[in-house]
């Protein structure tokens, strides 16, 4: 995109083309703004996890730490079984991000591909279930899992975050786009519709499956309510639970470990997350040339 | 891989949804104790090995950090110093949260056996009868409720008994910069009124330092109803009497309130900080009010020299109690709530009292651990702590309308900042909150009578 405005720039007369660096700078400042709003934060929670209560708490704010405390990361592993956390969240990511891409690519299949009576109005129930907040399933849900004997257990973390409206939504959305002839074309040549699913649907939306698995990433890894209601025990907390053992009720806490322990359990994400962001504009540009 | 038709995979996930449910239903009625259908929340996973062959007592507490590592000390201690009961010491995040939990627990019948239960959260669950009266375990395991601060155990008494027990207990402090103080010529104590509060607010401005301000108060998010309880008293006003009839708008609070607007938007005085404790820490006000809670932390983060005494009066003096206490739930099993109770007992020894208020910074509770040699020797070492424990025979509870309305403490709290940030009159913002508490209070004002508060 760069480069077709810069063209467009040679090309035009040296007016327009003042006007279109002028353009490009505001857009610069823009996009720096915009970067600098979402980095800072993420630049003073690494900057205070290496100060002391003192450091943290001097006015004017002193952006690099004089004396960095790298002991915050030690006693923050330490104060509680982070070890542990990690597996927990781990496991609850994972299966739960799974479960979720399954079920909303099955269900969403079905909506676009599958005639079966009423399915405007089913699907008018499902966009509808995006719209219930989840403190209002949050009672029903919880004497749900008691009753099944499942607090303190994986699956009582991840069965009712395991089908989620928004992600079907978004798959249902994209399915609709496909081309027709091919499936119809896979369809002669006697494939099935989990086939056609998988060899077909899928590969064609890699971009919106990427989208949705992010989504559901950061959702399920930083889940604080729902485990910490369906959870009793420290050995089955997740890991924005396990912050919330570094807290102080009275509010002396230690602002330091705190976010040196931040940083360890944001950081899995962040890697993640970078990396995988290249999947949905690779996608998204392969779709755009092609069209 | 074979080829999967639709209705096969149909009927393979119905297959396998029916097994799920009915392998849970199985471990469901496994787990369940006789006990009139109450289900314990360990009945999933496994008990520790130190608790083979024990009484368990699950109890739900709220305190992370330094804090939490105290009480993890005690219950350890606990565990170690008896072969009979074993407790269980569960996280449950802050105040709030785990009384949320405690509520769903309840709806589940899936409940701890002893909760961390702050001032405010524990009058609902004082309402809904779910709270175990205590007495009769008193005596049965040798606790007497006299050796706690009358003051505390008070606040936990209804009908006449015992529901909930102080632990974790703070008050609002009085603090001021002693090096700034100093510097303006000022005694070397905190102002005996409020009046005296703002002459020397006017001295302290005579140093010509552009960004120092004299007082900051704070906002709603940071509890400013709960300091501001103690304006209202000492300007001989109420929130509200005991049968919850709202009296915010009377003329003594609204003239505490008004008192507040001209000290902040004619005298230029105070202000609002959103966190008042690092505003105070960082010279930029001179003056504060805060938990005792906060003082370790103040202490420690303050590059001047921090000193502390009793509220301000003005017509007389007031201060309201805060922190949490605990509470042993009704629908528990009675071994496990005699067990609790005996664990109630150890951590109301002398030894305990003080070396959780030492660690923590919250008020010693019991009369024993105040006269015991460690904790005089302390109070030496801290005389601002002291002056905490000095002030709290002086403390009452706080009135209904914060403690017991929905939402209460953020309908004052929301109005004070109407005051402070906008100037509003007193008269015209507490006759709104007023308005708003009398339509809130109405779901709970039956319950509330019930009670019998004196």
């Amino acid at each position: 995109m760069e480069i077709t405005l810069r063209k467009a720039a040679g090309k035009a007369a040296p007016r327009a083309n003042w006007r279109a660096s002028g353009a490009a700078l505001a857009k610069y400042a823009l996009l720096i703004l915009v970067g600098a709003v979402f980095f800072l934060p993420v630049f003073w929670m690494a900057s205070a996890s290496l100060k002391d209560l003192q450091a943290i708490y001097t006015f004017p704010p002193r952006w690099i730490p004089t004396d960095p405390q790298w002991s915050n990361y030690a006693a923050a592993w330490n104060a509680a079984p982070f070890g542990r956390f990690y597996l927990n969240t781990i496991i609850t990511t994972v299966v739960g991000v799974g479960a979720e891409l399954l079920l909303g690519t099955l269900t969403a299949y079905a909506f676009v591909f599958l005639p079966f009576p009423r399915k405007d109005l089913l699907f008018l129930v499902l966009l509808a279930a995006l719209m219930v907040p989840i403190q209002v399933t949050m009672l029903p849900n919880y004497l749900t899992i008691a009753n099944l004997g499942w607090l303190n257990t994986y699956q009582g973390i991840i069965v009712p975050g395991a089908s989620v409206a928004f992600g079907t939504f978004l798959f249902r959305q994209h399915f609709l786009t496909l081309p027709r002839e091919i499936m119809e074309a896979a369809r002669l040549e006697g494939a099935g519709h989990l086939q056609l699913l998988w060899r077909i649907v899928l590969p064609l939306s890699r971009p919106v499956f990427v989208t949705v698995g992010l989504i559901a990433l950061v959702n399920k890894w930083n889940d604080f309510l729902w485990p910490l209601i369906v959870t009793n025990r420290i050995n089955m907390r997740v890991l924005p639970v396990g912050l919330a053992y570094l807290y102080d009720q009275e509010g002396n806490s230690q602002w330091g470990i705190i976010m040196a322990a931040t940083i360890f359990v944001v950081l899995p994400i962040m890697v993640i997350f970078a990396w995988a962001q290249r999947h949905i504009i690779s996608g998204l540009t392969a779709g755009a040339t092609k069209g | 891989m074979g080829r999967i038709t639709r209705r096969r995979f149909i009927f393979l996930s119905g297959g396998a949804a029916g097994a799920l449910a009915l392998a849970a239903c199985g471990s469901s009625n496994g787990g369940g104790g006789g006990n009139a259908g109450v289900q314990q929340p360990q009945s999933t996973g496994t008990a520790a090995q130190a608790a083979q062959g024990r009484t368990r007592v699950v109890f739900w507490s709220s305190w992370g950090g330094k804090n939490g590592e105290a009480l993890t000390k005690l219950v350890n201690d606990f565990n170690a110093a008896q072969q009979g009961i074993f407790i269980e010491n569960q996280f449950q995040g802050t105040y709030e949260e785990t009384a949320q939990k405690l509520a769903a627990a309840m709806a589940a019948r899936q409940v701890p056996d002893m909760v961390s239960l702050s001032e405010v959260t524990w009058n609902k669950f004082s309402m809904n009868k779910s709270l175990q009266s205590l007495d009769d375990y008193f005596k049965k395991v040798g606790l007497d409720p006299q050796d706690y601060v009358e003051s505390l155990i008070n606040e936990g008494t209804r009908q006449g008994k015992v529901w909930w027990v102080p632990f974790a207990r703070s008050t609002p402090l009085f603090y001021y910069n002693r090096t700034l103080f100093k510097e303006a010529g000022l005694p070397d104590r905190a102002p005996k009124t409020w009046n005296e509060l703002r002459d020397w607010g006017k001295e302290l401005q005579k140093l010509g330092k552009p960004d120092l301000k004299a007082y900051a108060f704070t906002n709603a998010k940071n509890y400013n109803a709960w300091h501001f309880q103690g304006n209202v008293w000492q300007w001989n006003g109420n929130y509200s009497d005991k049968n919850l009839d709202v009296q915010i708008d009377g003329p003594n609070a609204v003239a505490a309130g008004e008192w507040l607007r001209k000290f902040v938007h004619e005298d230029k005085l105070g202000y609002m900080a959103p966190d008042q404790s690092v505003d105070f820490t960082n010279g930029v006000c001179a003056m504060t009010q805060q938990s005792t809670g906060s003082l370790g932390g103040i202490a420690t983060t303050a590059k001047f020299d921090v000193g502390t005494g009793l509220l301000p009066e003005q017509e007389k003096f007031g201060c309201p109690t805060g922190g949490a206490g605990l509470g042993i739930i009704a629908a528990a099993p009675d071994d496990r709530k005699q067990a609790a109770v005996e664990f109630l007992k150890f951590l109301a020894r002398p030894e305990n009292v003080t070396y959780w208020s030492k660690q923590t910074g919250y008020v010693p509770v019991t009369k024993s651990a105040r006269e015991a040699p460690e904790m005089q020797q302390y109070f030496q070492q801290n005389p601002n702590f002291k002056v905490a424990v000095d002030q709290l025979p002086k403390t009452q509870p706080q009135d209904t309308a914060r403690l017991f309305v929905p939402n209460g403490d953020q309908t004052i709290g929301t109005g004070l900042e109407r005051i402070l940030v906008n100037n509003e009159p007193a008269e015209a913002v507490f006759k709104g909150v007023a308005e708003q508490l009398k339509r809130d209070a109405q779901e709970v004002k039956g319950q509330v009578k019930d009670l019998g508060l004196s």
